[in-house]
């Protein structure tokens, strides 16, 4: 059987290891489309956010556009990421490094 | 379990489910919000687009169920805990999809508010609107009558279904 063996350069190695200890912000922008109590559910529901805290970025998102809902490590952030897009909300990752 | 029950009015709703029917082949071949991080590599955004396109087939098949052949019989839709979750999201991808085939027309404040003129609309965009409100309305019963059950349903926890990215 063929070996394979990958070769990862010490500039790609220090990029990941960057990526991994950034922190990272989930953001969910507006959409015209969902209704402003699913959306408030879909935070109650996936950051056990109280309904005040729900409302509130649910508002931001409304009315400016977007809400950073969660800031953490980039594993956990893509999870959130992934699980509200099943909900179907626009969602992107920002890292602190953007800003 | 808390259950509720609505009944329909056949008339009404049955041109409606030929469009939401009729979008159904589109909405199982690619999911409504797909968007991996882009410095994913491509397979690994692969397995995204995906999984989250196995979780929303299977959420179209529970709305899908609704209307089966009972429900022409009596008009009557029933919504509790082991429906009502993915009967949300489900109702959330067709609005998407409505918007995207047959709503861009309309200007998003519009679309927002639901305040379209039906009159002015062509009968496609007009029986496509009709429908993208009855959805909502489907999501609202849900919202207001079963919300604690969604959130009750499980934990919160980010990712209980994420893709495996081995990140």
């Amino acid at each position: 059987m063929a070996e394979t063996k990958t070769h990862i350069s010490p500039s790609q190695r220090t990029s990941t290891v960057l990526q991994l200890e950034a922190v990272w912000r989930v953001v969910v922008l507006n959409d015209p489309v969902n209704l402003m109590s699913y959306v408030v559910l879909v935070f109650k529901k996936v950051f056990g956010f109280d309904e005040a805290t729900a409302r509130r970025h649910m508002m931001e998102v409304h009315e400016g556009g977007r809400s950073v809902v969660w800031v953490g490590p980039r594993e956990k952030a893509e999870a959130y990421l992934f699980t509200l897009q099943q909900w179907h909300l626009t969602v992107i990752l920002e890292s602190d490094e953007a800003h | 379990m808390k259950r509720i029950e609505v009944k329909l009015s056949l008339l009404v709703v049955a041109p409606l489910l030929d469009v939401i029917k009729g979008l159904a082949d589109d909405i199982n071949g690619e999911p409504a919000t797909a968007r991996p991080p882009q410095d994913l590599d491509g397979e690994f955004q692969e397995a995204w687009s995906r999984d989250l396109l196995g979780g929303q087939q299977s959420d179209l098949a529970v709305l899908l169920a609704l209307f089966g052949e009972d429900f022409f019989l009596d008009g009557i839709v029933s919504f509790d805990q082991t429906n009502a979750e993915a009967i949300a999201r489900a109702c959330s991808a067709v609005r998407l999809l409505l918007r995207d085939r047959y709503l861009k027309p309309l200007a998003d404040e519009a679309l927002e508010a639901g305040e379209v003129e039906l009159t002015n609309l062509d009968p496609a965009v007009q029986k496509a609107f009709m429908c993208y409100l009855f959805l909502a309305t489907i999501q609202e019963l849900i919202i207001q009558h079963l919300d604690e059950s969604i959130i009750g349903s499980s934990p919160p926890e980010a990712g209980d279904s994420a893709p495996d990215l081995g990140i």
